[in-house]
C-alpha cells in the first residue's frame, strides 16, 4: 500500500473553527491513477496538501510507503517532498526568473546533485515532454500548456513515488487540457507512476481510473472508472 | 559553492532594481563613512603637524609692563629679564621641574649682505640649547655650539630661504655659503650652518651666539626672553600652580607685585597642548558618533530592503519548499545573497570613498591658510588607512548579515502551504 489514510481530521482555526476533513479513510495502491473530485470547499485541496506534506493534520494516521507522516520537522518534510512527491499546480508555480531548464533542475539542486548531471537529466526530461527547444526560455515566454509541461518535467525529475496534481488543467483551454491529461495517463501507463489528480471538473476526473468523491470533508462514493464513461458528460472528453 | 553563487547570480541579475537599491544603500554608507573618517583624520593630522615643530613641555617667559604700583614704583614700568632671572630659573629653587634653561637676546633687525645680494633679516642671540627647545633642523653645517658662546665667536646660522636669496645670481649653491662671511647689521659673521626654514617668518631669523649678540648690542645684564623645558607637571592645575609660583618669584626679583598679571608673561606650550588634546579627543568622539550613525543608516537600508525582498519572494520560497528546500537552504540563500550584495557594493563604496579622500588630499589638503606668523594646512593627508577601510566594510557586511538574519529566519520558517498562497 503506497498511501494509507486512517481517520484523518483537520480543523482550521481562523476565528471561526472550520472542520474541513472529518475522518478521511483512504488507501491508494502503487501505480493507481486516481482523481479526487469535489466542489470548492469540499476539502479536496486540503486533503491533497496533507498528502503532499505541505500541510499537517490534527488527528489520524497518514502512512506514505509505510512511513508514518506525523510531527515531522520541516527538514524531514522537505526531504520527503523532494524524494517521494512530485507536485503539479494549477498555477504552474514555476520560478519566473529561472529558465525552463533551471526550473526543472531545481529539485536535484536540493538533493546536492552536481550541476553537470542535473543539466543532462533536466534536458532529458524536457526532451521527453517535447520542450527541448524551449529549455533556455523563461516561463513568461511560454504558453500555459508549455509551462504545465515544464512543471510536469520538474515533478518527474526526482523519480518520485507519487505525482500530486492540484487542478492541473484549471488554467488551460480545453484542447491543452486534453493534452495534459493524455500526458498524465501515459505516464501512469508506461512508467507505472502513481498519480492523484484533484479536480472539480467531472470531465477531468473521467480521464482517471478511479474517482474518489469528496463532499463536506467526507469521502463519499469511490467509483471504479476503467472504461472512462463514469461522467455524465464523458462522451465529449473533457468538460469545460 | 559554485551552485550557490550561480543561484545568487540568477536571483540578483533578475531583480536588478532591488539589487541596485540595496547596493546603493551599502555603497553610500561606506562612502560617507570613509569620507568622514578621512576628513577627520586630515583635521587631526593638521593639528598634530602644526604643533610638532616644538618640544611640547617648554615654557617661554618675557617681560611686560607693570599694571600695579608696588614697592615704591609706579604702575606702567617696563620689566626686562636679566641674567639673574636665568640664574633663578636654573637654580635650586625650581630644579625639581626645570631642565634646560636657555636665554634669548632681544632681536635686532639687520640688513644682511652677501656680494651684491642683500635682504633684511633679524638677528637673535641664542644658546646652543635653543635648537632642541625649538626643534630647529639643521640642513647644512651645525648650530651654535658652546665654544661659540665661550669665545664670543662671530658665527651665524641662517635659514635656508635666506641662504637661497643670498646666493641668487651667483654660481654658488646654498651649502657653499658655509664658511663664507656674511655682513649682517653691525658685524660680519661666518656662516656655520643652514637650518630648515618653514613658511613662517622664522626663516629670516639669523642665529648668532648669545654672548656675541650681547657684546655687540646690549652690554649689561638684560636678556630678551627666557625659554626652558620642564618635567613632572601633568595636569593643567599643576601647570597653573607652577606658573603662579615661578612667575611670582621672577616678579619679586623685579620688584613687581607677585599678583600683577601683566608684569611677566609666561607661555606654556604643554598646557596649550593639553587643551588641544582635549579638543582632539572631543573631535574624535564626535567623528565616531557620526560614523556610527552613518553606518546605522546603511544597515537600516540593507535590512529594510532585505525585509521587502523576503516578503516579495515568499511565494518563490514556497515553491522551493514544495520541491524539497529545507529551511536551512532558504536561510542560506538569503544570507548568502545579502552578504554578496553588501560585500560587493561595500567594496565599491570603499574604493569610491578612498578615491574621494585622495581627491580631497590633492585639492583642499594642499591649501594652506595664512594665520600671520605661520601657514596652517586645514586638512593634512586626509586619507584613511586600508585597514580602517576594510574594517568598516567588514563591519557593514556583518551588520548587513545580522540585519538580513531576522527576515531570513522568518521566511525560512513559514509553512510551505502559507508561502504558496502568498502573492
Amino acid at each position: 500500500m503506497l498511501i494509507e489514510l486512517k481517520d484523518i481530521n483537520k480543523t482550521y482555526n481562523n476565528g471561526q473553527p472550520l472542520h474541513v476533513l472529518k475522518g478521511i479513510n483512504l488507501e491508494i495502491e502503487r501505480g493507481e491513477f486516481v482523481s479526487i473530485m469535489g466542489s470548492s470547499g469540499s476539502g479536496k485541496s486540503t486533503l491533497l496538501n496533507i498528502l503532499g506534506i505541505l500541510d499537517n493534520y490534527d488527528t489520524g494516521e497518514y502512512r506514505l510507503d509505510g512511513k508514518l507522516i506525523k510531527g515531522l520537522s520541516e527538514k524531514q518534510a522537505a526531504e520527503y517532498r523532494n524524494r517521494m512527491i512530485g507536485f503539479i499546480f494549477q498555477s504552474y508555480n514555476l520560478i519566473g526568473f529561472k529558465t525552463a531548464l533551471e526550473n526543472v533542475e531545481l529539485p536535484l539542486f536540493y538533493q546536492g546533485i552536481s550541476r553537470k548531471k542535473r543539466e543532462v537529466m533536466a534536458m532529458e526530461y524536457l526532451d521527453r515532454l517535447g520542450l527541448k527547444d524551449w529549455s533556455s526560455h523563461f516561463p513568461n515566454e511560454m504558453s500555459g500548456g508549455q509551462k504545465q509541461r515544464v512543471a510536469i518535467a520538474r515533478a518527474l525529475i526526482t523519480r518520485p513515488e507519487i505525482i500530486l496534481a492540484d487542478e492541473p488543467t484549471g488554467a488551460l483551454d480545453s484542447r491543452t487540457s486534453v493534452e495534459i491529461m493524455q500526458l498524465l495517463k501515459e505516464l501512469n501507463r508506461t512508467d507505472n507512476m502513481t498519480i492523484i489528480v484533484v479536480t472539480h471538473e467531472s470531465g477531468v476526473a473521467n480521464e482517471t481510473n478511479k474517482i474518489i468523491h469528496i463532499k463536506d470533508g467526507i469521502i463519499g462514493e469511490i467509483e471504479m472508472n476503467q472504461g472512462h464513461n463514469a461522467s455524465p458528460f464523458g462522451t465529449g472528453g473533457i468538460m469545460k | 559553492m559554485r551552485d550557490l553563487f550561480k543561484e545568487i547570480w540568477s536571483t540578483l541579475s533578475n531583480n536588478k532594481l532591488r539589487t541596485a537599491l540595496t547596493g546603493f544603500a551599502v555603497s553610500w554608507g561606506i562612502f560617507l563613512l570613509i569620507c568622514l573618517l578621512g576628513a577627520g583624520n586630515g583635521l587631526m593630522n593638521s593639528f598634530m603637524g602644526n604643533s610638532e615643530d616644538f618640544v611640547k613641555n617648554s615654557m617661554q617667559v618675557w617681560g611686560g609692563r607693570t599694571s600695579k604700583a608696588y614697592a615704591g614704583y609706579n604702575a606702567g614700568r617696563r620689566i626686562r629679564l636679566d641674567e639673574k632671572d636665568v640664574e633663578i630659573t636654573a637654580g635650586k629653587e625650581f630644579k625639581d621641574h626645570i631642565d634646560i634653561v636657555s636665554p634669548v637676546s632681544e632681536s635686532q633687525s639687520a640688513r644682511t649682505v652677501f656680494g651684491t645680494n642683500s635682504i633684511s633679516a633679524t638677528l637673535s642671540g641664542v644658546m646652543p640649547d635653543y635648537q632642541e627647545i625649538n626643534k630647529i633642523i639643521i640642513k647644512e653645517g651645525r648650530f651654535i655650539n658652546p665654544l661659540d658662546i665661550k669665545d664670543l665667536r662671530k658665527t651665524a646660522v641662517i635659514g635656508s630661504n635666506l641662504a637661497k636669496t643670498l646666493v641668487e645670481g651667483t654660481r654658488l649653491r646654498e651649502k657653499d655659503l658655509i664658511g663664507k662671511t656674511v655682513k649682517a647689521g653691525e658685524g660680519a659673521f661666518t656662516v656655520a650652518g643652514i637650518y630648515q626654514a618653514d613658511e613662517s617668518q622664522m626663516g629670516n631669523e639669523i642665529f648668532i651666539p648669545f654672548t656675541t649678540m650681547k657684546a655687540i648690542y646690549s652690554p649689561g645684564q638684560d636678556i630678551g626672553t627666557l625659554a626652558f623645558t620642564f618635567h613632572g607637571l601633568e595636569s593643567i592645575e599643576e601647570n597653573e600652580a607652577f606658573e603662579k609660583e615661578y612667575g611670582g618669584r621672577i616678579k619679586s626679583h623685579h620688584d613687581a607685585d607677585p599678583t600683577d598679571e601683566s608684569a611677566i608673561w609666561i607661555w606654556n606650550r604643554y598646557s596649550q597642548n593639553l587643551q588641544m588634546n582635549k579638543g582632539q579627543a572631543i573631535l574624535q568622539t564626535f567623528l565616531w558618533i557620526l560614523g556610527l550613525l552613518t553606518l546605522v543608516s546603511g544597515i537600516v537600508g540593507v535590512s529594510n530592503i532585505m525585509l521587502i525582498s523576503v516578503k516579495e519572494r515568499t511565494h518563490e520560497f514556497g515553491i522551493r519548499k514544495a520541491i524539497g528546500a529545507a529551511p536551512k537552504d532558504i536561510l542560506k540563500l538569503i544570507i548568502a545573497e545579502s552578504v554578496t550584495i553588501t560585500a560587493f557594493f561595500g567594496y565599491i563604496g570603499m574604493l569610491l570613498g578612498m578615491t574621494a579622500c585622495e581627491i580631497m588630499d590633492k585639492t583642499i589638503g594642499q591649501r594652506a591658510v595664512d594665520v600671520g606668523f605661520t601657514r596652517i594646512h586645514i586638512l593634512e593627508n586626509p586619507t584613511v588607512g586600508l585597514d580602517v577601510a576594510l574594517e568598516a566594510t567588514l563591519l557593514l557586511i556583518i551588520a548587513g548579515t545580522l540585519a538580513g538574519l531576522a527576515p531570513a529566519r522568518k521566511a525560512s520558517k513559514v509553512r510551505p502551504i502559507e508561502a504558496l498562497r502568498a502573492e
